[in-house]
């Protein structure tokens, strides 16, 4: 058998991914730290960590804890600040050959329409990713992501801002039904979803019945929300994205290329790999090469083929 | 390659992902093993800096030869090439930051010991690996301890599993020509990473060189100092320092070394604060990444130009070592 050319090039809004796995906000830093490992060119695009107006010092630690299969964080948004990345990070990473979305946080609608502003000035910045769905800081914009009103008058206001670079909205699972905040945020102009942030989660020392977190509350990451996510994913494709062909990067557990496979077959146009990074720098060259063995063997020419595609039972 | 100049500095290797096979594996103490890895002929580490391993709780899943994928029509899962190796690791789930115990070279040979004490799940089934398995880790990382700027006596104290960077600290001051004393704590005799000649007799108030170590085979003064009292001193390791001082007068400067318990560490801050003296210690943290991503193992350390007096930063990137008068101890 032959095997048929591949041509893994995806896009998402006005970003023309090389291939649909990206890095997960928080999960690569600023793409320096990985650059150490493999050339950050050969992804689809990197997300950036959180970034607020003001440099943010991020919870007392600890701040993370390992749970079964996965992770525990609340670190809290550390990060260096709005002057400090176009400054001091950026430059590096639109040097790479790599889309670069930024992630935006924010504790009021004007910082976040500040930031996005800034960021849509900037050439380097690709996309911008609302950051609405942090689960372990009050001002971290969790307000604004679980109430479809308050979303949606948010997103239009930052849309307004954002002219060039891709708005894309990421959304809380912390919520009933996650098709609701998608509408929202599409109706007022997403023009792509990443799905899922964390779930919220705890863990207690059993002996000393202390929190394992200062922070007490954290986000779930890892393996262990992968069913869920994937299950988010699909619902909205389902509900919103599939119909109104606005592109879903998926994420939640990522780990494997079969995982990406049924990210995307569950409706996502692109995946983010994040807590994979951690455990192993070089996941995410290994998923895509495994991505790419895995199209083969389904004889797939194109990952969007897949987008969506499940068999019914 | 083996001999060279005092006062060059190597460079250190960069970062890698490297699967090294462990050659050997000794037991080291009631609680501890020493594992000796098989490091690339280039590898060059400096103490203090620390390697991120991979553990895994199912046995079954490290031996490379079992790493095996099954075909679809075996029933198994989806035979990927890749991508998979990390199928079967679900638990523990986050790499383990270890110190790099001792390099020793022979000829062209690098192999690097580790230190590790048996405490959870993902320590155990390290501590448990048959010589000939592949260790996944990442390394170099973090920074590393520095020479003092005179010929001052160096005094290193480790504390329980804190002894590791500790051995080869010794070794690379000793290499460089430099007076060291080695103080090593444990709550008691048993736990003591250490394998003895013969039993080493206990000193009560008194701090004496105690020889006939096994395993590390270092040759450096070296006193013992237990909580309870059963072998060497009786008392931490931060009163033998004192004692040791005391015995030896004040007038000779010192610098002091320290890798151990937080509590350890603090009360080590401190006597360097009233002696004057430079201190480095290697902190201990749990870490999600170990190469500065996850901005977890974040560390109050002084920063006159912040608002508040200091700064968090990161222990894995600008630690593990780190200068006491910079740290914050609370």
């Amino acid at each position: 058998m032959s095997t048929p050319e591949i041509d893994l090039s995806v896009a998402v809004g006005r970003i023309a991914m090389k291939n649909p796995i990206a890095t997960a906000s928080g999960c690569a830093g600023y793409g320096e730290e990985l650059a150490r490992f493999y050339d950050p060119s050969i992804l689809g695009a990197i997300v950036t960590k959180s970034i607020t107006r003001e440099a943010r010092e991020g919870h007392p630690p600890p701040r993370l804890a390992e749970v079964r299969a996965g992770m525990l964080n609340a670190i809290g948004l550390a990060n260096v600040g709005l002057e400090a990345f176009l400054n001091e990070k950026l430059p590096a990473l639109a040097a790479c050959d790599v889309p670069v979305i930024v992630n935006v946080a924010g504790s009021t609608r004007e910082e976040y329409l500040e930031v996005c502003a800034a960021l849509d000035a900037t050439p380097g910045v690709a996309g911008i990713e609302l950051n609405v769905s942090c689960p372990n800081v009050k001002e971290g914009g969790i307000e604004f992501g679980l109430d479809p009103n308050i979303l949606s008058r948010l997103v239009q206001d930052v849309r307004a801002k954002v002219s060039r670079a891709t708005l894309i909205v990421k959304l809380s699972p912390n919520i009933t039904d996650i098709a609701v905040t998608a509408r929202a945020a599409v109706d007022a102009g997403a023009e792509a979803l990443s799905l899922i942030n964390t779930l919220r989660g705890m863990a207690i020392d059993p002996w000393t019945g202390r929190p394992v977190l200062t922070n007490v509350i954290g986000g779930v990451s890892g393996p262990a929300i992968k069913p869920v996510a994937l299950y988010m994913v699909r619902r909205v494709w389902e509900e919103v994205a599939g119909p109104r062909e606005i592109p879903i990067i998926g994420l939640g557990g990522i780990q494997f290329a079969e995982d990406a496979v049924e990210f995307i077959r569950a409706g996502a146009t692109a995946v983010a790999v994040g807590t994979a990074n951690f455990v192993d720098q070089l996941a995410a060259p290994k998923l895509l090469e495994g991505l790419r063995e895995a199209l083969g063997r389904l004889g797939c020419s194109s990952p969007l083929q897949l987008v969506g595609a499940i068999v019914p039972c | 390659m083996v001999t060279e100049s005092v006062n060059v500095q190597r460079d250190t290797s960069p970062p890698q992902r490297l699967d090294l096979t462990l050659v050997e594996r000794r037991q080291a103490g009631r609680d501890y093993v020493r594992l000796v890895l098989d490091a690339p002929a280039a590898w060059e580490s400096l103490p203090g800096q620390f390697l991120n391993v991979l553990c895994e709780s199912d046995p079954r899943a490290a031996v490379g030869s079992e790493r095996r994928t099954l075909a679809l029509d075996e029933g198994g899962e989806w035979p990927l090439a890749t991508g998979l190796e990390l199928g079967r690791r679900k638990w523990p789930f986050v790499r383990r930051p270890l110190s790099v115990s001792r390099v020793l070279r022979s000829g062209v040979n690098v192999r690097l010991e580790m230190l590790v004490r048996q405490v959870g799940s993902g320590t155990r089934f390290l501590a448990a690996r048959p010589p000939g398995t592949p260790i996944d880790v990442v390394g170099p990382l973090g920074n590393h301890f520095t020479l003092p700027g005179d010929d001052r006596l160096c005094i290193l104290v480790g504390g329980g599993c804190g002894v590791a960077p500790i051995f080869g600290l010794a070794d690379w001051l000793v290499e460089r020509g430099r007076a060291c004393v080695l103080i090593v704590g444990a709550p008691a005799f048993e736990e003591l990473p250490v394998v003895f000649r013969e039993t080493p007799p206990a000193t009560g108030d008194a701090v004496a060189p105690c020889s006939g170590f096994a395993d590390p085979d270092i040759d450096v003064e070296t006193i013992l100092s237990t909580d309870d009292g059963s072998a060497g001193f009786h008392g931490t390791a931060i009163e033998a320092v004192r004692r040791r001082l005391k015995d030896m007068g004040d007038d000779r400067p010192i610098a002091l070394y320290g890798c151990g318990p937080e509590r350890m560490m603090r009360a080590l801050a401190h006597l360097a604060e009233r002696r004057g003296a430079p201190c480095q210690v290697s902190l201990e943290c749990f870490m999600g990444c170990g190469i500065g991503v996850c901005l977890s193992c974040a560390r109050k350390m002084r920063d006159p130009a912040s608002e508040k007096g200091w700064t968090y930063r990161l222990t894995c990137q600008d630690g593990p070592v780190v200068d006491t008068h910079d740290a914050v101890w609370e």
